[in-house]
């Protein structure tokens, strides 16, 4: 017996799959949540590690299972390496402008506020690819990995000025930024010996986005009105007589129609975001796709919330696994891998973790 | 098959054991075996391929399932698995198993949690005693640098007019005799506040003297400021708060966490006590009135002794600067413990002093208006 067949068909329904499950992570979650608060929070780096080597190990795409092969050692390096190049520096920055605002030297506070922000938002995006970059390259299957051969400096820069433009008109734009940065972001990844490329477009979320967009609009008409007619129940039944009855109760019912309705509309663009973004993006001769609709997205936010409620927030920590295992069964591919030809990455190794990420607490898993 | 030649133990047969590999360099996965003739490698074989393996190359990856995954140093993307159950002999050579991190795994769980805790907990204590005896320490002339970096002169927001700073002078050195390096200043602002800056620096908000009765009720507040200096107060709770945020700074990195700035620096009620007793000490040897004080506290807190509930609308109200301070009637009942009968108390500035005082920030045509926050 030498190799096997060097080409793997990809199927849709089982390209990727995952077989943990929670009994099993809480064995690794709670001890890591004990260590963690024991150390003062300084164990969390080596706790990632070992739930990501759990969660990787449970995953398959395809005929292998992936790896996790970064270690805590490296993620606390990298979160010493952010908090002494980037928060202290901005931590002083802050300093500057609190004692120039002091001795009345405002203009100059408001430019340096005005840098501040431009520096978190650059940041924020640089962050964002570095994590991802990161995670790529300590992803291992069938023994190769991922990454990018690029900093992420010129990411940094596209992520502040889309942001920006997104906002501009009144927010409209921002479907517009979100896959547009997916696009850059992703086109620079890499697997193995070949780049991810990605073409999502904004025109196909912009429905569902309008339905964001307006929605709170047509929701303070509607409550408003609501809020008279029951200030009219009040007038009716005789003024303060039964005075919680009415525009009380009314301003209640605004408060969970709210926060119910944006929820709903929320999920479904996200849905409907991720279901483009990841159905725009290819990897050699592979296709992806992700099948979550809007009630799984809904399923998945409203489980999150009861089990952290129902266990005072001890639960919190089952939610990364929640998530992942959401991703892996909603993940799905197609097309074919030659294995022949899918030969290690080249790309640089950065030997310390995704500290900016950790730093401006961008979290994923 | 090839034979196996020259073990080096020549009392055992060479092990065989079913691995599978990948190369590190393409994605195609290897099926063979692995031999250990005893020697300091371990074989790959695979068909007519063989090539060795030394054990101090090997790393331990990871457990799957009823295999082992070991690592490469020498080739970061050379994955190997073999059975998780290994002859004895063979395991001993095998690169030892990790789980949570290296210290965690040498100690063993109960162990290391047990070190951390103590750890942890004296860091803690350490952390939280060690600005006390810290504090003092520090140079004033370190401490007046810092300020001075912190606040600089304010942005012209103190009141000044020749009659109103001779005034305060005055109070001053009735509540600080010693002359030592405390400056006092009078800012402008319509709060009932008073406050110690870093750097031996003591702020009387204006909105306090327009709520004072007499000089006396003043020389109580800025002698508690002038005590609060004194003491070191304000470096001892720089510390504390410096040392809060390095401690919770592993738990929490994300920059909007850290906490900035002189608005929580808060004193403990030891120190307000100590604050205190400072004031009237100094009083005592001014001859000036606690009686003044005390009617103070009092106006703000009434004689039970509770604290005072902040009513919803404080603007300008006297509840500022009580807020942060134990209950004014315990501190208007030690004020009024300190009246000495045989003393003779002479007041502490003229009317005209006190009128300078209560109109410098109205007087002084350069001084800005404080509207930031």
């Amino acid at each position: 017996m030498d190799r096997q067949a060097p080409s793997r068909d990809v199927t849709p329904d089982s390209a990727f799959g995952f077989d943990g499950n929670w009994k099993d992570f809480a064995k690794i979650a709670l001890p890591n949540q004990m260590l963690t608060i024991l150390t003062l929070g300084i164990y969390r780096f080596w706790a990632t590690a070992r739930e990501r080597r759990y969660l990787w190990a449970h995953s398959r795409f395809v005929d292998e299972r992936l790896e996790w092969s970064g270690t805590g050692r490296e993620l606390f390096i990298g979160f010493l390496l952010a908090a002494a190049v980037i928060l202290l520096p901005l931590f002083g920055l802050n300093l500057l402008i609190q004692s120039l605002t002091l001795r009345g030297e405002e203009a100059l506070a408001g430019w340096l506020t005005f840098v501040l922000f431009l520096g978190v938002y650059y940041f924020t995006g640089l962050a964002r690819f570095r994590g991802l970059r990161y995670r790529l390259s300590r992803t291992h299957w069938r023994g190769i990995r991922g990454g990018s051969d690029d900093q992420g400096l010129g990411y940094g820069v596209s992520y502040t000025w889309k942001s920006f433009v997104g906002y501009l008109p009144l927010g409209l734009l921002v479907p517009w930024s979100m896959t547009s940065l997916w696009n850059e972001r992703i086109g620079k990844m890499s697997f193995g010996p070949h780049r991810f490329e990605a073409h999502a477009a904004s025109g196909n979320l912009f429905a569902r986005f309008l339905l964001f967009y307006l929605l709170p609009i047509v929701l303070v008409v509607g409550l408003t009105v609501a809020a008279f007619a029951g200030y009219g129940i009040d007038q009716a039944r005789g003024g303060e007589a039964i005075p919680d009855l009415g525009i009380t109760g009314m301003l209640i019912l605004a408060f969970f129609v709210w926060f119910f309705v944006l929820g709903l509309v929320a999920a479904a663009f996200y849905a409907k975001y991720y279901r483009e973004v990841v159905g725009a993006t290819e990897w050699a001769d592979l296709n992806f796709a992700f099948e979550a609709s809007t009630m799984d997205w809904i399923r998945l936010y409203l489980g999150d919330f009861l089990l952290v409620v129902a266990t005072l927030g001890i639960g919190f920590t089952f939610v990364k696994y929640r998530h992942w295992k959401f991703f892996m069964t909603h993940m799905e591919a197609g097309g074919e891998i030659l294995l022949d030809n899918l030969t290690q990455s080249t790309t640089r190794v950065a030997g310390h973790g995704e500290g900016l990420l950790d730093a401006f607490d961008i979290g994923a898993v | 098959m090839r034979s196996i030649s020259a073990p080096s133990d020549p009392m055992r047969d060479p092990l065989l054991i079913e691995a599978s590999w990948y190369d590190g360099r393409s994605a195609v996965r290897h099926e063979g075996e692995a031999v250990w003739e005893g020697g300091p490698a371990l074989v790959l074989r695979n068909g007519d391929d063989r090539f060795d393996i030394p054990f101090s190359d090997l790393a331990y990856g990871e457990r799957r399932g009823q295999t082992d995954v070991y690592r490469l140093a020498s080739n970061p993307g050379f994955r190997l698995s073999l059975p998780h159950v290994l002859p004895p002999d063979l395991a001993a050579r095998m690169p030892a198993r990790s789980d949570y991190g290296a210290w965690v795994d040498k100690l063993g769980f109960g162990k290391a949690a047990l070190i951390f805790a103590v750890v942890s907990a004296s860091l803690a204590a350490l952390f939280l005693t060690a600005p006390t005896w810290l504090g003092p320490r520090i140079p004033m002339s370190w401490e007046r640098r810092i300020g001075d970096a912190m606040v600089g002169d304010l942005g012209g927001r103190l009141c000044h007019t020749p009659a109103g700073d001779a005034a305060l002078a005055k109070l001053l050195g009735k509540v600080d005799p010693a002359g030592q390096a405390v400056r006092a200043g009078v800012f402008n602002a319509d709060m009932v506040n008073a406050a110690a800056l870093p750097g031996g620096q003591v702020l009387v908000f204006d909105g306090l003297i327009q709520q004072a009765e007499s000089p006396e009720e003043l020389a109580g507040v800025l002698g508690h400021e002038v005590g609060h200096v004194h003491e070191r107060h304000v470096m001892t709770a720089m510390l504390r708060q410096f040392g809060l945020s390095i401690l919770l700074s592993g738990a929490n990195s994300g920059i909007g966490d850290t906490v900035f700035g002189l608005a929580s620096m808060t004193y403990s009620r030891d120190a307000e006590r100590e604050a205190d007793e400072y004031a009237r000490a100094r009083m005592a040897q001014s001859d000036v009135s606690p009686i003044g004080a005390a009617s103070f506290f009092e106006r703000i807190g009434g004689r039970g002794g509770k604290e005072p509930e902040k009513p919803a609308s404080d603007e300008g109200s006297m509840f500022d600067w009580v807020a942060s301070h134990p209950a004014p009637g315990e501190r208007a009942r030690a004020y009024r413990a300190a009246v000495d009968a045989d003393a003779t108390y002479r007041p502490a500035l003229t009317d005209r002093e006190f009128a300078a005082l209560k109109s410098m920030c109205a007087d002084d045509p350069d001084v800005e208006e404080f509207d930031l926050f």
